[in-house]
């Protein structure tokens, strides 16, 4: 019997400590926990399947990007409403979201950028940053272990 | 990588000494680490710690065989996680059974029972396989036999099923024998691994690096051992007192891959026995993983003898990858001698010796270990 499949390339263990931001950015960004610890930070609480609440910490999604330079605000319309962001985690993982969805003016999703879990630095597989959509009904989005997120423009 | 089930922990100690009076229904104390939902119990058996109290004494009464050597336990030793070290089990009469024993850890939170029944999903009703069962046999009992009498005679039963059942006007019955074991597996819980304290409980020094890094390999989307094997149980098969109901997934994942009609040995063809869809031929239920390292040898059969030749099936694709039917996350990997190490003492962190020697669950008659 032949292998009739791609095996998948061997992994590295830790995820980096550092998040980048790149893609068609103004300003690329490589950004630290203490880098994340200076930015404005908001709080969501996420259910167990215990129904209890764990709390995540960090940054909005929308506020990394907007210290990248990516088009949000008044920057947001005609050719740049075609522009997504590409999540990538540490293993492959890759999860896009629309500027339109964290954006004030339209969605205004509540995404953040975590890096502490009730208080705590996320570590392990979940860390050091992860993603959290608490309005996500389906957790796929919530990338762990995330290292990149990339801007494409569609159309410029 | 998406979001896994998340957990939090933690101590907690199982308190099951027998009550001094009959218990209400539903006073059963369940003492969960934060992350454990509440199991599903069913409305017709509500918990209670005398009920819990008869169930053990059940569960470990070699009476309850036609041989009157064998009980539950034969084929769910507390030391091995419920399970019995070998590759299938065997009757009290000697005949083997087509599959391997599966824990009884954390089965109150099992969306479906045995390996392979979509179905099945109540304890009490499946007590009633290995109670009396003829295919293969397993205790061997048999409805008019002298086991009913046999509690009835016994001053010790007496109380324990009146505590139990102290309302019921016949308390010996067949339903109360099963309701009484039902309880006892579903108070079986498993969240004191040292995983569970580093993981959930904060202690970073409960596990070694090794088994740091090897956690992160099996949260991997390349992988993708916790697709089936994730949330605080480490399977996919799990329901709660929140989403009872819940539909289970079953795997193939490529263990063979006959010539013919049947690509899985018989008898042991997975769901395809229950929904004759030749697409569910060889699909099984993922196992939980915690204490996985007590309970070789490995899948339905018993056909992998440990845990490094459990890596090299996956590793592989499957060691008959191109069975049809074979679950598209079982893709296959590369992993360095580092990896597989590092794997091997993530799943042994998974050990919680805690319920392994916790007397909650031990044998309750004299002369036992």
């Amino acid at each position: 019997m032949g292998l009739v499949f791609a095996q998948a390339p061997a992994p590295q263990a830790a995820a980096s400590a550092v998040l980048t931001v790149t893609g068609d950015v103004a300003t690329p960004l490589m950004l630290t926990a203490d880098d994340l610890m200076k930015m404005p930070r908001e709080t969501a609480s996420v259910p167990e399947q215990d129904g209890t609440k764990v709390e995540y910490e960090g940054v909005p999604l929308r506020e990394v990007l907007k210290r990248a330079g990516a088009p949000l605000g008044g920057q947001l319309r005609g050719k740049a409403l075609a522009s997504y962001v590409l999540a990538k985690a540490h293993d492959g993982y890759q999860v896009v979201f629309a500027l339109g969805e964290v954006d004030a003016a339209f969605a205004n999703e509540q995404i953040l950028v975590a890096d502490k879990r009730d208080g705590k630095p996320l570590f392990g597989y979940q860390g050091p940053f992860r993603l959290v959509c608490p309005n996500d009904k389906a957790g796929a989005r919530s990338v762990r272990m995330l290292e990149t997120l990339e801007l494409v423009r569609l159309q410029k | 990588m998406k979001l896994a089930v998340p957990l939090l922990a933690f101590a907690f100690a199982v308190p099951l000494a027998m009550a001094a009076e009959p218990d209400r229904a539903g006073d059963y104390q369940w003492n969960l680490p934060k992350g454990f939902p509440k199991p599903y119990v069913p409305a017709d058996n509500p918990m209670t710690t005398a009920k819990v109290e008869l169930g053990r004494h059940l569960f470990y009464d070699a009476r309850m065989s036609v041989n009157g050597k064998e009980s539950c336990a034969t084929c769910h030793k507390q030391e091995l996680a419920f399970t019995d070290g070998r590759a299938v089990g065997q009757g009290s009469t000697g005949e083997l059974h087509s599959r391997s024993a599966m824990s009884l850890v954390n089965v109150a939170y099992s969306g479906a029972l045995t390996w392979s029944d979509p179905e099945l999903k109540s304890l009490e009703k499946q007590a009633l396989t290995p109670m009396f069962g003829e295919h293969p046999v397993e205790l061997g009992l048999r409805e008019g036999d002298s086991f009913l009498p046999m509690l009835r005679a016994d001053a010790k039963y007496r109380l324990l099923f009146e505590r139990a059942f102290p309302t019921d006007s016949d308390r010996f019955t067949v339903l109360n024998v099963t309701k009484a074991l039902a309880s006892f597996e579903r108070s079986i819980i498993s969240a004191r691994s040292p995983y569970d304290r580093y993981h959930y409980g904060g202690d970073d020094g409960a596990v070694s690096d090794s088994a740091k890094r090897g956690e992160i390999l099996f949260f991997n989307q390349h992988l993708a051992c916790f697709r089936c094997h994730g949330g605080f149980a480490f399977t996919d098969a799990t329901v709660s007192e929140r989403s009872a109901g819940r539909p289970v997934e079953f795997h193939n994942t490529g263990l063979y891959n006959l010539a013919g009609l049947l690509s899985y040995p018989e008898p042991n063809v997975g769901i395809f026995e229950y929904t004759k869809q030749p697409g569910d031929v060889g699909k099984f239920k993922a196992p939980t993983l915690r204490n996985i390292a007590l309970t070789a040898p490995y899948m339905h059969d018993g056909s992998i003898p440990n845990l490094e030749g459990v890596l090299d099936h996956y590793a592989a694709g499957g060691r008959a990858h191109d069975n049809p039917n074979k679950d598209a996350l079982v893709g296959g990997f590369v992993l360095s001698a580092r990896d597989r190490q590092d794997l091997i003492a993530f799943l042994n962190s998974l050990t919680d010796d805690a319920v392994i020697h916790d007397p909650n669950f031990r044998n309750p008659w004299p002369g036992s270990p």
